[in-house]
This record gives structure tokens, sequence and C-alpha cells, in this order.
């Protein structure tokens, strides 16, 4: 009976328009802000490359954490966990795609890292800048990288993207 | 073809393990159990049962068959073509999106996309399609030809606090590999049959999740902005998405890891 009269309700409502009802926001606007910068080529400040431990213990730490919230250990000087906002500090996470010396559960979606210094910078095959620019904003060299962009976007200052590349290139 | 999956899944978990058990495992020996066991009694079950309920207090199948002009005997192979095109929304909506319009057309409160109810009458509605391969037609008109076109769009844009996109996690030329312990799964697989899959309940995150949802998950591990529910955005990544499974079984509720 029931059925009959909403059967009833529905054939007459049958050509309305129920677009209304239906929950359809509008994310142009978030995906606006969203947006990402287009590539640029990022060149090394002054004193960019250092042996100092506590400059490779901060390149260390961001590169193998994710952010302040999910690691245990203390910052290094230098670095925050929290910031002034109150919101967490988002580290690297590199070692998501890459290994490198005492990775832990490490990917393998991005080149093994470990012994840089030895393969790569010894041999002339790479040089700091490189893995500057890489880890800046690696799209200037591959249009097409799955690598994440790090400076560009505002996610570390120069200082940090600094700390990284002195840490991968450092002797280990 | 479900217990094929699980075996196939269970074994890539096995050669992964070897690795380094130490830290973001995939998945200890205890979870392998306890996911043995869950394939048994999916707790999402218990989802669609409600979800049943749910609907039928909402409207019934005829009406809601008559609303989009399908049969009810047609209603498990229409189904397994959403999100399609529908003429009293004059859109391209998903299958909670209907759900909504049939509350309006029996004068019923309009539930929210984002809640438990919409959750699980969506994963009955979409169970009743369990017998059907994904039948998605993203050629069948203007509209889902564009709709198709703006999800790939999104699935490609690269934005964010990373500026990754989802394919920089789900092209086909990193699917296999690991972030940190996590074999990068292929949306398109038959073993995964992803879109065909969702609702499924997630045993990392101990709740049953929408397929929707389930991306806004992967856009907040991934530092995107989540995309709200219901978007012309999100619809179309769903699109994208459930094409990529075309033909492949629907078998819902899944589970996962
Ligand atoms: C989502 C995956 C991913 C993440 C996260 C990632 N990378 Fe990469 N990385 C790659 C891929 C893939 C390449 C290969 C080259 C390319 O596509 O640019 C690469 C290349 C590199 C290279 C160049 C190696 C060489 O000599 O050719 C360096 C250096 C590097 N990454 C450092 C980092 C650092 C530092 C971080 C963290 C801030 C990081 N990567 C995060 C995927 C990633
Ligand atoms: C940084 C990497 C990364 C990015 C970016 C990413 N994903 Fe994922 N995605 C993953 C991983 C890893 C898994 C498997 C997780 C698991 O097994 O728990 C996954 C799983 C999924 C699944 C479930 C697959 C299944 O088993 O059915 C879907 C659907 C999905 N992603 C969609 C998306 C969409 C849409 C986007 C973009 C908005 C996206 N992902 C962005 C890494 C990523």
């Amino acid at each position: 009976m029931r059925t009959m009269i909403l059967l009833g309700i529905a054939t007459f409502l049958g050509a309305a328009d129920l677009s209304q009802v239906i929950e359809s926001p509008d994310a142009t606007a978030i995906l606006k802000k969203d947006a990402l910068l287009a590539p640029k080529i990022a060149v090394m400040i002054e004193g960019c490359i250092s042996s100092d431990p506590a400059v490779i213990a901060r390149g260390k730490y961001l590169f193998h954490n994710l952010n302040g919230k999910d690691t245990k250990e203390p910052a290094p000087e230098g670095l925050v966990k929290i910031l002034p906002n109150g919101k967490e500090k988002q580290y690297g996470n590199c070692v998501a795609c890459h290994n490198i010396e005492g990775a832990q559960g490490y990917g393998n979606i991005g080149p093994d890292l470990s012994n840089y210094k030895g393969f790569f910078m010894d041999s002339g095959a790479r040089t700091s800048q490189f893995v500057y620019q890489k880890i800046a904003d690696a799209r200037v060299d591959n249009p097409k990288t799955h690598m994440t962009i790090n400076l560009t976007n505002g996610l570390f200052s120069e200082r940090e993207v600094c700390d990284l590349t002195s840490y991968i290139v450092s002797k280990k | 073809m479900r217990l094929l999956s699980v075996s196939t899944a269970l074994v890539c978990l096995a050669l992964f393990s070897g690795v380094n058990a130490e830290e973001k495992m995939s998945m200890s020996d205890a979870d392998k159990a306890m996911y043995a066991e869950m394939l048994e009694n999916n707790p999402a079950d218990m989802d669609v049962v409600e979800g049943k309920e749910l609907f039928n207090a909402l409207t019934s199948q005829a009406v809601y068959g008559q609303m989009l002009g399908v049969k009810e005997k047609d209603l498990p192979s229409y189904i397994a073509g959403f999100p399609r095109f529908v003429k009293p929304a004059g859109k391209v909506v998903t299958l909670s999106q209907t759900l909504q319009m049939a509350a309006a057309l029996g004068a019923k409160s309009v539930p929210k996309l984002e809640s438990k109810e919409m959750l699980q009458m969506t994963a009955y509605l979409k169970s009743l399609a369990n017998d059907q391969t994904t039948n998605i037609d993203v050629k069948a008109n203007k509209q889902m030809q564009e709709m198709m076109k703006l999800g790939q769009e999104v699935f490609e844009e690269r934005r964010g606090g990373r500026g990754l996109s989802c394919n920089s996690c789900h092209s086909p030329d990193v699917i296999g590999q690991r972030l940190r312990m996590q074999p990068l799964p292929d949306l398109g697989s038959k073993v995964n049959a992803s879109a065909g899959t969702w609702p499924a309940y997630r045993m990392t995150k101990s709740e049953t999740t929408l397929l929707d949802k389930r991306f806004q998950q992967c856009m907040d591990n991934a530092l995107l902005a989540k995309i709200p529910l219901g978007s012309r955005e999100m619809v179309a990544l769903e699109v994208y998405i459930t094409n990529k499974t075309k033909g492949n079984p629907s078998q819902i509720p899944g589970l996962k890891r």
C-alpha cells in the first residue's frame, strides 16, 4: 500500500528536478589554493654545503622523518617539531622512496642514495648543485618526476634544502 | 575470486616481510591471522545489513528504480555502472548522491554524504550488484566524457605541500614499488578491482570506508588538500578510477589492509 502511494509520488515527481538536493560543494577554490607553482631553478646560497655535525644532524633528521607528530626522537638543534601555529612541522620523509645509510623501512620508488659520496660525488658524476636542485624542484631536469617538490612550494627553507644536500653528499 | 585475491595479497606480504620487519611494516603475523579471520567474517557485512534496513525505511527498490527510470529487475546491472548521468539530477552522480535524491523524493530528511547512514546505505545499494561486473560507460554521453577528462586531470595534477599527484604513486611505472614498506597498488588490477571493492573494511583504520573517502585518506597522507565529497572534481575522480576497474567483478563489501 505504502509502496503504491510512493510510486504515485514518484511518477508525479518523475520529471522533477532533483539536482538541488544533491550535496555538491564547489572545490575550485580549494584546488586553486593548493596548486603547485611552475618549475623553478634553484641556486645554492653561500655556504650551503657544510660538514658541521649540527647541519648534518638536521639533514639526517629531515631525511628520515615524516613530520613532528610521527617521530619519537627529539628534534636536533635548529629544527622544531611543532610550528608556532600549533601544527606539526613537516619533514622530508625521503626514506619513503630512498634507501640510504641506516634507513629503516625504506621504499624504492627513488634511487638508492647509499654511499652517494663514493659513487656519485667523488667520481664527478654529480655536483652538490645537482643534488640541491633535485631536492628543491626535481621537475627542472625531469618534468615527469615522481619525486616530491620541496622548495618551490615553500615546504622547506633554502637552509633546510642545504641541510639535506649536505647530509646526502657527506661521508657516512 | 575473493579467496584468490587475498592469497595473492598474503603472498605479497610474505615477500616483503623479509625485508625489514622493524618499522612501518605492512602487516605483522598477528595482523595476517586477523586478516584471514576477517575474511570469513568481514565486519563491514554488518554495515550492509544495517544499510538495507535504512534503505527500506527511506525508499524501496521499486520507487528508487522508478526515480531513475529503471525496472527493478535491471537495478543490479544499472548500479554496477555508477557514477553515471541520471536525468532527474541533470548530471553525473555517485550512488550516494542518488540516495539523497531518493530521500528528497520521499520527503525524508536528506542524509549527508559524510554520515554513517549514507555509508551503510551506499554499501547495501552497491552490494545489490555483487553478481555483476563493473560496467561504467565513460563514452555514454557528453557529460560522462567530460567527467572522465576532468577526472584524469584531477588524478594527474600535482599539488599540496609536497607537490604530489595521485599519479605520483599510482602511475603504471611505479606500481608494485614500495613507499616505505607499502607496495603501491595497481588501481586497475583484477586482484584489487579497486572501485568494485569499496565500500571496504580497512583493518588499519578499523572502519568501513567509501571509495571517495579512501581518496581523501590518500590526499591526507600525501598532504594534498582534501577535495570535498560530492564536488564535481571528486565525482570525476571516481569516474576515472572506476573506469580503470571496468569489467572486474563487484565484491561489496571489500576487505583492505
Ligand atoms: C615519492 C617519492 C620520492 C620522495 C618522497 C623523494 N624522492 Fe628523491 N627521487 C625520487 C625519484 C623517482 C627520483 C629519480 C629521479 C627523478 O625522477 O627526478 C629521485 C631522485 C633523487 C635524487 C637524485 C639522485 C641522483 O643522483 O640521480 C636525490 C639527491 C633525491 N632524490 C633526494 C631526495 C630527498 C632529499 C628527499 C626528501 C626531501 C626525496 N628525495 C624524496 C622519488 C622520491
Ligand atoms: C604518496 C603516495 C600516494 C599518493 C600521492 C596517493 N596514493 Fe593512493 N595509495 C598509496 C598507497 C601506499 C596505497 C596502499 C595503502 C595500503 O595498502 O594501505 C594506496 C591506496 C589507494 C587506493 C586503494 C586501492 C585498493 O586497494 O583498492 C585508492 C583507491 C587510492 N590509493 C587512490 C588515490 C587517489 C585518488 C590519490 C590522489 C588523490 C592517491 N591515491 C594518491 C599511495 C599514494
